[in-house]
């Protein structure tokens, strides 16, 4: 075994505290190092031919790179090894910057800990094999689930970049909550407007199939060539999808779950939703007083809906606006916690609306009793410290967004987690805000968590752009982390095959074993764990390089 | 379990939810939310003020961060009884509860007296095969007017060929109101005894007759493997069953009155309600403020031994003239207290109150 130590010095980042010297030298003597060397910029271009040299002339087969974190030039060492014909999966990181000289200022200190840190690096290293990363063909199409406004986003940008588009709906018509809005502010448009526009868009395109009235009855597969089954009102329709978008939106607050406020019992008690319905056919007197209630199933413990809608300040807003425009003389309180009209331009919004007269209680309204006469709400001016009684001809609960009625059905079918409110939590919240967990499965809009309109047509705008970036070569790279079954340990528990997310773990009922399908593991180590017989590895890291870079890390001083 | 965390009293915003739905809220001095905010800052507050709070627990039940001011209420009364900084009434009944296990402080050994009055035996739960208990309550075994409720609720049972027992003097104060009150390490005494009672003769089953000792036996007593109900939901069941057939018609106009411990608390509306709609003849009118917005009669919480100081229109007062605007004839409910609270101005304005055992007695 040859292996090459490179020590870098990342300028003054590293050296300052790390006597690079001393290590470099120390290494040397260590059998099966070839080469040990420091340098100041080994990610530089004389640094790189350092290291290409030593790997052509002294023919190593290991290099061992003590920098910066992994995650920063990762592809370039990885490109520089399979420049100088060594496989790009024998390369070791070991981070000495984040890791070591950033955190303390003691040189001796610090030293140690890095010795410790290549030493590890080094011990794990001998265990590595060389690993193929794969190439599977994708098919240069998407499935998106769900066409309102972040379907419709996905699906303009995909078939414009010529991709071949299944677009999948519910419901008989397109365009999802939106389309039912009137006036939506910022942009001044009905959301009809907003969603024929949308939807004209896709209209000309051959590569745009729509399927309205339908339902997924299956999905299976990898990434690259998913395998779905629709049930479309003509019947079963079966394709082959590269990657999938899901845009299956919110499900608009029932406010029947909060008792006190009477809702459904009286029909003078309205959401914001039936609101836009209805604003024209209300029966209202002459100069009618309206109270608008903000967080009605937002920032709700009891009712196990703590976020905050983020939508629905915004759309009370609206509501004051559109009476006020009615019907200057009408009296419009609006009862909020917070107002928070966070988009641009919305806290102005809010401002013109008070100039038009609604005024604003900082109360939570406690109860509204109908009685013939009007619709009492109690509650307390918390500015004042004041309790009121205040009656009302009608009143609008500003209804926050609840997550999808198909959210476990989704998650189930797509393999798609949940987060704590039961939306769809992505891969990672600020990194990867559109992945899941499954490779080629986006999510976008608000079936993630609450958006606004423009928000959601963004989200699914972005995770278009990153699917297309998946499938548009036609091929893509898988990485070769995956898991084996050594035949010999498995007993046939089989709580590996519980444990995967991917469900690439299958039972063989004759020999009663399992083995893993390869195209379908996606390397997350579960089933590893998992393994009582510790007859489960994970190609590139094996139990024996943890457990060596351990007794590195602990051994004597 | 005794303790609020005051971490929950930090997430606190200020909304006023509570305020808005207390039933002491604009006619008191009493502002929970307010209060919430003192805590917060570890003000200090004036020694009268949380005797206000009924535990009615709408505030706790609607409170949007779960901080659960009437629990924080009663750890505030708890440091003023530490202190002994308390009403002389409230400490009265204290004593009371300590030495004769129940708040009035009558003897023990009558606690199973009401028996007398029955046309039948009542067995010792003992000696039943069903080990199903009859929980008195004190009020209901001492108070005159009340102690025809267990009579009746007893009477109602024993139609139904429903096998029970009583403890008699072996039953001690539930300790609903003392926990209320601020009295932890009474209630925990009460409590030890009681289940080492039901333990000893292994209770099955307990029928509550008032909800507040079912409220606290059910929530607060920890997990006994007991079934706890209210009569109400027995006697529901058994006439849904035909076991009990109200015969006799009772043509009058009825309003039911929601107690906060059976309703917002405990989620029991409709099996009060559905034992007055298989009465003949009788109509059923609800309050504008009915179910889980009903308003409290300011029973609870140790109201009942206190008297607070401010005078304002009692809400027991309010009920009564919404009933009588309503045309009710009889105004029914499910609670001793609310009895108790709601009699006075009804008689003073001519309407009558009934627990509603009492209308069922009428027409079985």
């Amino acid at each position: 075994m040859k292996t090459g130590i490179f020590i870098c010095h990342c300028g003054h980042n590293i050296k300052h505290t790390i006597d690079v010297k001393k290590l470099s030298q120390y290494f040397k003597k260590y059998p099966n190092v070839t080469v040990s060397e420091d340098y100041p910029f080994v990610c530089s271009e004389p640094g790189q031919d350092m290291i290409r040299e030593s790997i052509e002339k002294q023919g190593l087969d290991r290099v061992l790179i003590a920098s910066c974190t992994p995650s920063l030039h990762g592809d370039l060492f990885k490109d520089l090894l399979k420049k100088s014909d060594l496989n790009p999966f024998l390369l070791r990181r070991v981070s000495i910057r984040e890791h070591c000289s950033w955190v303390g200022d003691d040189l001796e200190i610090n030293t140690e800990k890095a010795r410790r840190l290549i030493l590890a690096g080094l011990y794990s290293a001998a265990h590595y094999v060389p690993l193929e990363e794969k190439v599977v063909e994708v098919t240069k199409s998407a499935l998106i689930v769900g066409g309102g406004v972040s379907g419709l986003s996905a699906a303009a940008f995909l078939s414009k970049m010529g991709m071949q588009v299944y677009l999948v709906e519910k419901e008989a018509e397109l365009g999802g909550h939106v389309r039912a809005l009137k006036n939506i502010w910022p942009a001044r448009k009905d959301g009809k407007e907003i969603i024929d526009e949308m939807v004209a868009e896709l209209a000309g395109r051959k590569n745009v199939e729509i399927f309205t009235s339908t339902t997924i009855s299956a999905f299976e597969g990898f990434f690259g060539n998913y395998e779905v089954t629709l049930a479309t009102p003509e019947g079963e329709k079966k394709m082959t999808a590269g990657g999938v978008i899901v845009a299956i939106g919110f499900a608009p607050f029932d406010p029947i779950v909060k008792p006190e406020l009477n809702y459904g019992k009286d029909e003078r008690i309205i959401t914001t939703l039936e609101f836009e319905e209805r604003a024209d056919t209300l029966q209202l007197p002459e100069n009618p007083r309206i109270a608008i209630l903000h967080c009605v199933g937002s920032r709700d413990e009891q009712i196990g809906k703590p976020y905050c809608s983020r939508v629905c300040c915004i759309n009370a807003l609206r509501v004051g606006e559109a009476v006020k425009n009615k019907c200057k003389d009408s009296y419009v309180e609006s009862f909020y916690m917070d107002v928070r009209a966070h988009p641009r331009g919305g806290e102005e919004y809010f401002e013109d609306t008070q100039e038009k007269g609604v005024l604003f209680t900082r109360a939570n309204v406690a109860e509204i009793t109908p009685t013939p006469a009007g619709l009492v709400i109690r509650g307390e001016d918390t500015l004042f410290g004041e309790f009121f009684e205040r009656e009302f001809d009608l009143v609008v609960l500003s209804i926050g967004m609840s997550p999808p009625i198909d959210n476990k059905l989704m998650a189930t079918l797509f393999k798609i987690t949940l987060d704590k409110d039961k939306f769809f939590l992505e891969a990672h919240i600020k990194l990867r805000p559109f992945d899941t967990a499954v490779k080629g499965i986006f999510i976008a809009g608000s079936c993630s968590g609450p958006k606004d309109v423009e928000e959601s047509i963004n989200h699914g705008r972005a995770s278009a752009v990153k699917l297309f970036g998946f499938l548009n070569l036609g091929y893509a790279f898988v990485d070769p982390f995956i898991s084996s079954v050594d035949p010999k340990r498995c007993s046939g528990c089989r709580m590996c095959e519980t444990a995967c997310v991917a469900k690439a773990i299958k039972f063989d009922e004759a020999k009663r074993v399992v083995h893993v399908e390869e195209a379908a593991c996606m390397g997350c180590g579960l089933c590893n764990s998992t393994c009582p017989s510790s007859a489960i590895s994970l190609k590139g890291s094996i139990d024996m390089m943890i457990d060596d870079e351990i007794s590195a890390l602990t051994e004597a001083i | 379990m005794l303790e609020q965390s005051q971490t929950r009293v930090l997430t606190c915003i200020q909304c006023g939810k509570c305020t808005g739905g207390c039933p002491e809220a604009g006619k008191t001095p009493f502002n929970i939310r307010m209060l919430v905010r003192k805590r917060q800052f570890k003000s200090s507050i004036d020694e009268n003020i949380p005797w206000y709070c009924t535990s009615c627990g709408a505030c706790t039940i609607r409170c949007p961060r779960d901080v659960k001011p009437s629990e924080m209420i009663i750890e505030m009364r708890s440091s003023f009884v530490e202190d002994g900084d308390i009403p002389v009434s409230i400490q009265k009944a204290l004593e009371n509860t300590s030495v004769q296990r129940n708040p009035w402080g009558r003897s023990r050994a009558k606690r199973g007296a009401w028996v007398e009055k029955l046309g039948f035996e009542v067995p010792h739960v003992s000696e039943t095969t069903s080990k199903r208990l009859l929980f008195t309550c004190c009020i209901q075994a001492y108070d005159p007017r009340c102690m025809v409720i267990p009579v009746n609720v007893a009477t109602i049972l024993n139609k139904g060929g429903l096998e029970f027992g009583i403890l008699g003097e072996e039953e001690a104060c539930c300790g609903n109101e003392i926990r209320r009150i601020g009295e932890s390490g009474l209630f925990e005494e009460l409590q030890e005894e009681n289940i080492a009672a039901f333990k000893e003769y292994g209770v099955q089953e307990i029928i509550t007759l008032s909800p507040h000792c079912m409220n606290t036996l059910k929530k607060e007593y920890g997990e006994l493997g007991i079934k706890v109900t209210h009569y109400t939901e027995i006697v529901a069941e058994m006439i849904k069953e035909g076991k009990i057939v109200p015969k006799a018609p009772y043509a009058k106009k009825v309003i039911y009155h929601d107690p906060c411990f059976l309703g917002k608390q405990n989620g029991i509306f409709d099996e009060p309600r559905s034992i007055l709609k298989a009465i003949d003849g009788l109509e059923l009118l609800e309050f504008s403020r009915s179910r889980e917005t009903s308003l409290c009669c300011e029973g609870g919480g140790g109201r009942m031994f206190c008297e607070v100081e401010t005078t304002y229109q009692r809400n027991s007062e309010v009920r009564v003239i919404e009933a009588i605007e309503k045309g009710a004839e009889v105004m029914a409910t499910s609670c001793p207290f609310c009895v108790m609270t709601l009699e006075d101005p009804a008689t003073e304005k001519g309407l009558a109150v009934k627990e509603l055992s009492e209308i069922l007695m009428e027409v079985i």
